[in-house]
């Protein structure tokens, strides 16, 4: 058990290597992901072996014990590595018949598999780091090896476009990051996460430590003004990475947030006051403009920043908990979003894989030229239901469970803190509830217009092979086995909790709800639903025909609702936050003319801060291009008047 | 004796500064070759033994004969033209080249006062790499480049003698194999350029840009 952990590391190298080696493909693509899976479910016993212990644990990490300052099994570092494992092995079996389709581009399909596995290995090992060096390259690695998975279909230009955006704002947050590292090497002399304990009693530099922090992990994790790069980067990659890009590595960022949180003691009131602001702006617009979207997977990634808006508000609760020592909020609060990021990632995964199956037989994104995908495979619409209804937050199912907990800590904080908490906290509830509405809004009508219906374009065949199958239904079952028996997570992360916040004596999490009859009822109701359509199903003679079109007799399937016309009514309420434009070309005279509707909103932090940002530093960029040559002896002037500048700072620099 | 061996080889240096034919070029990086190689043997003379002379050897062969000979072979081979085309007055280079490797030294003797290096062999190092690299800026032919580039090479190789007394073996090796690989590369290189454009100048090789 000891060396469990090394074992699985050690599987992706060779993973990797085989990536490189076997030959032909095929035989390459099943072997990496047998290896792959087995690695993972190797880490995920890991995980789970060492949480279950978690209280009684003293030696944080056998393997490494020579090297304890590198690498740290803590409880938080647990809990991801669990996260991680338990949505990638889904995630690796369904790239098994998604890259099927890529065989007769060997040379991409052979560095797509090397990136994902050495991705997953330093996705891991990330979360065990304790040195901020080790981290750091750990986040690089992540970052790099995502960038290349995603040029799988390098041709295309809005890859190119996409991967880029990707490439250059992550690195943005890994130069805050490295700033932030730097800034507390300096203050406290070690390169050890355990070393740095940060209050506010230390002035200027707490602040510049936390700002850097939190816009680092911030851009990672994808909240609202610096999201912007989210919807470019998920829909250009593999439905596999975008996945995992979703399901894990925008966590990585809420990850870096809870370590910035446990450096930082006592922890001021207005922290978690910004964050839950920021959460909930982040949560309502980022459901706001997944309702605009006609790309599904646009809209998946909008949906995440919602979710990362609701971690977020979590983490805001819990950092108030802290700060004014109430032993329930921390548990609702931290709870909360740990579940919630267990739970978002289960859900988004499986909606990303199954938004990549979509695309694959419809050879297209666009919700707008979809449906009636149920009558080709009502199996799967059932296993995306599932998803969509998780992420709606709708009771039998995770997505309600995690959102219950933070509804219970709005209510918690409101009785227990008095003063203007109270409407803060209705204020925030509030907003909490209407991202649950839009949400749903936006999730009934995805699978409205490409589910139900007559296809708009044709589709001879809707093939799901049996291992997206596997995956999909893995995580369904995951989302209901949450939904209806929690208590499996909540006693993990009630350690967690317990172990990583050494301070604060958590109460058995039993005290809050009895789980038990929760569990009662959602089965009761789970198993009504379930006997009601059989019976339905066995006991009517049913009429299968068209929808009514109002005794219009020659119907077409452009007659239908559209995605955009079914959101319309919602959208066009905030059109001018949205940049919601809707051109129409209608005809003017009595007899009929082509006319068209065009509708697309524009990201107002991409619109209004990133762009004319860009657009200002290119600007100054160009003024220097006078120093652009081709010729090689320029550059090397270059370097050696740089050098002489140097040289002679250094030699004037006092000692 | 090593101060007067790497005054000689300042001494060098200046003479490549103002000579303006590729023959001499060549001739001076083999006296370089040698020179290294003496300034290496000499503080273990009393004491030699095989695993001394490893190195100096090895730096002989390898910077006294091959290189030089590589390089002769490409200039016959391409038949380059065997007067370099400055693009600076060679009495400017030469005052250039003075003033700075005065400076060197100057600024070595203040620095001795307060590291324990060795003023003259450091500073001949240091001029060495400076030179290499207002070589390298000056001249246009690709072949003097590498001829720039390896002059470079042998300061930072004299550079590591002052400072140290013995190198790790194995570094200096691993820079001899560097240097080796490196000549071979860019010989590699000027033969496919000069099969693409005419003249072997770096001034054509902006046209490589996309």
């Amino acid at each position: 058990m000891q060396y469990l952990f090394l074992i699985g590391c050690s599987l992706f190298f060779i993973g990797a290597i085989a990536a490189l080696l076997i030959r032909p493909i095929k035989h390459a693509l099943s072997i990496v992901v047998v290896i792959t899976v087995l690695a993972l479910a190797i880490n995920l016993i890991f995980a789970l072996m060492r949480l279950i212990a978690l209280p009684m644990v003293t030696d944080l990490f056998p393997v490494f014990s020579d090297h304890a300052s590198l690498f740290r099994a803590d409880g938080l570092a647990l809990f991801f590595l669990l996260v991680i494992t338990t949505v990638a092995i889904p995630t690796v079996i369904s790239t098994y018949s998604y890259l099927q389709h890529y065989l007769h581009k060997e040379a991409s399909v052979r560095s797509f598999l090397i990136s994902f596995s050495l991705l997953l290995l330093s996705t891991q090992l990330l979360v065990f780091a304790n040195h901020s060096i080790v981290f750091l390259v750990c986040w690089e690695l992540m970052t790099l090896m995502a960038y290349l998975g995603m040029l799988l279909e390098k041709e295309k230009e809005e890859v190119q476009k996409g991967s880029f955006i990707f490439f250059t704002t992550t690195h943005m947050a890994t130069l805050f990051l490295y700033i932030f590292f730097f800034l507390l090497h300096d203050h406290f002399g070690s390169w050890s996460f355990s070393d740095f304990h940060l209050s506010s009693s230390m002035g200027t530099i707490f602040y510049l430590v936390c700002g850097f922090g939190f816009l680092g992990f911030g851009i990672k994790a994808g909240f609202m003004p610096m999201h912007f790069w989210l919807p470019w980067a998920h829909p250009i990659a593999p439905a596999p990475l975008s996945a995992f890009l979703s399901g894990v590595i925008i966590k990585t960022g809420i990850y870096g947030i809870f370590r910035v949180i446990e450096f930082c003691s006592p922890l001021p009131v207005w922290m978690g006051i910004i964050i839950l602001v920021v959460s909930v702006f982040s949560a309502i617009f980022g459901v706001w403009y997944a309702l605009t979207q006609h790309d599904i997977k646009k809209l998946l990634a909008y949906h995440s920043i919602e979710n990362i808006g609701i971690i977020g508000i979590g983490i805001g609760l819990g950092v108030l908990g802290v700060s004014y020592s109430i032993q329930s909020l921390v548990w609702l609060g931290f709870g909360g979003a740990l579940f919630h990021t267990f739970n978002h990632a289960i859900f988004k995964t499986l909606l990303f894989l199954g938004s990549g199956v979509i695309c694959h037989n419809c050879h297209t994104r666009d919700i707008e030229k979809m449906g009636g995908i149920v009558h080709h495979a009502s199996w799967f619409v059932g296993l995306f239901l599932i998803g969509s209804i998780a992420i709606s937050g709708i009771p039998p199912f995770n997505g309600f469970m995690s959102e219950f907990l933070i509804y219970k800590g709005f209510f918690n904080a409101a009785a227990a803190l008095g003063n203007y908490f109270p409407l803060l906290m209705l204020l925030l509830s509030v907003g909490l509830a209407f991202v649950g509405g839009l949400a749903l809004v936006c999730f009934t009508k995805i699978n409205s217009i490409m589910f139900l219906g007559t296809e708009r374009s044709s589709l001879q065949s809707f093939k799901v092979s049996s291992t997206e199958y596997t995956a999909l239904g893995m995580l369904a079952s995951l989302c209901i086995l949450f939904g209806i028996y929690p208590q499996s997570v909540l006693g993990i992360i009630s350690s967690v909790i317990t172990f990583n916040h050494a301070g604060i004596i958590i109460q058995p999490y039993t005290m809050f709800t009895h789980w038990e009859f929760l569990t009662v009822i959602f089965v009761s109701v789970l198993l009504t639903i379930v006997c009601v359509v059989l019976w339905k199903k066995f006991n009517t003679n049913q009429r299968i025909s068209q929808a009514w079109g109002c005794g219009y007799t020659a119907l077409t399937p452009r007659m239908q609702y559209t995605a955009s016309s079914y959101a319309d009514e919602i959208n066009s309420i905030a059109s001018q936050t949205l940049h919601l434009e809707k051109h129409v070309t209608a005809p003017k005279t009595l007899f009929p003319q082509p006319s068209h509707f065009v509708s697309h909103a524009e990201d107002f932090s991409e619109k209004r801060f990133i762009a004319p940002m860009y657009k200002y530093i290119m600007n100054k960029i160009d003024s220097f291009e006078f120093l652009s040559r081709t010729d090689i002896r320029f550059y090397i002037s270059f370097m050696l008047i740089m050098a002489i500048i140097y040289g002679g700072i250094a030699i004037v620099w006092p000692h | 004796m090593e101060n007067v061996l790497s005054i000689l080889f300042c001494l060098t240096l200046l003479y490549l500064v103002i000579t303006s034919r590729l023959k001499t070029y060549v001739a001076i990086l083999r006296t370089q070759g040698v020179l290294l190689s003496a300034i290496m043997i000499f503080p273990f003379m009393r004491h030699l033994s095989v695993h001394i002379l490893i190195i100096p050897l090895m730096s002989l062969i390898v910077k006294a004969i091959i290189i030089p000979r590589f390089i002769n072979k490409i200039i016959i081979d391409l038949d380059v033209k065997r007067i370099v085309e400055p693009s600076i007055q060679p009495f400017n280079f030469l005052l250039l080249s003075v003033a700075s490797m005065s400076t060197i030294f100057v600024a070595a003797h203040v620095l001795s006062g307060y590291t324990p290096i060795e003023p003259i062999p450091f500073a001949s190092a240091f001029s060495a790499i400076v030179t290499g690299i207002f070589l390298i800026i000056f001249r246009k032919k690709l072949i003097v480049h590498v001829v720039g580039f390896l002059i470079l090479e042998n300061g930072i190789f004299l550079f590591g003698t002052s400072v140290a007394a013995e190198m790790p073996t194995i570094v200096e090796l691993g820079a001899m194999l560097d240097v080796f690989v490196v000549v071979f590369l860019m010989g590699i290189a000027i033969n496919k350029i000069s099969s693409t454009f005419a003249k072997q100048d770096v001034t054509v090789l902006g046209k490589l840009k996309d």
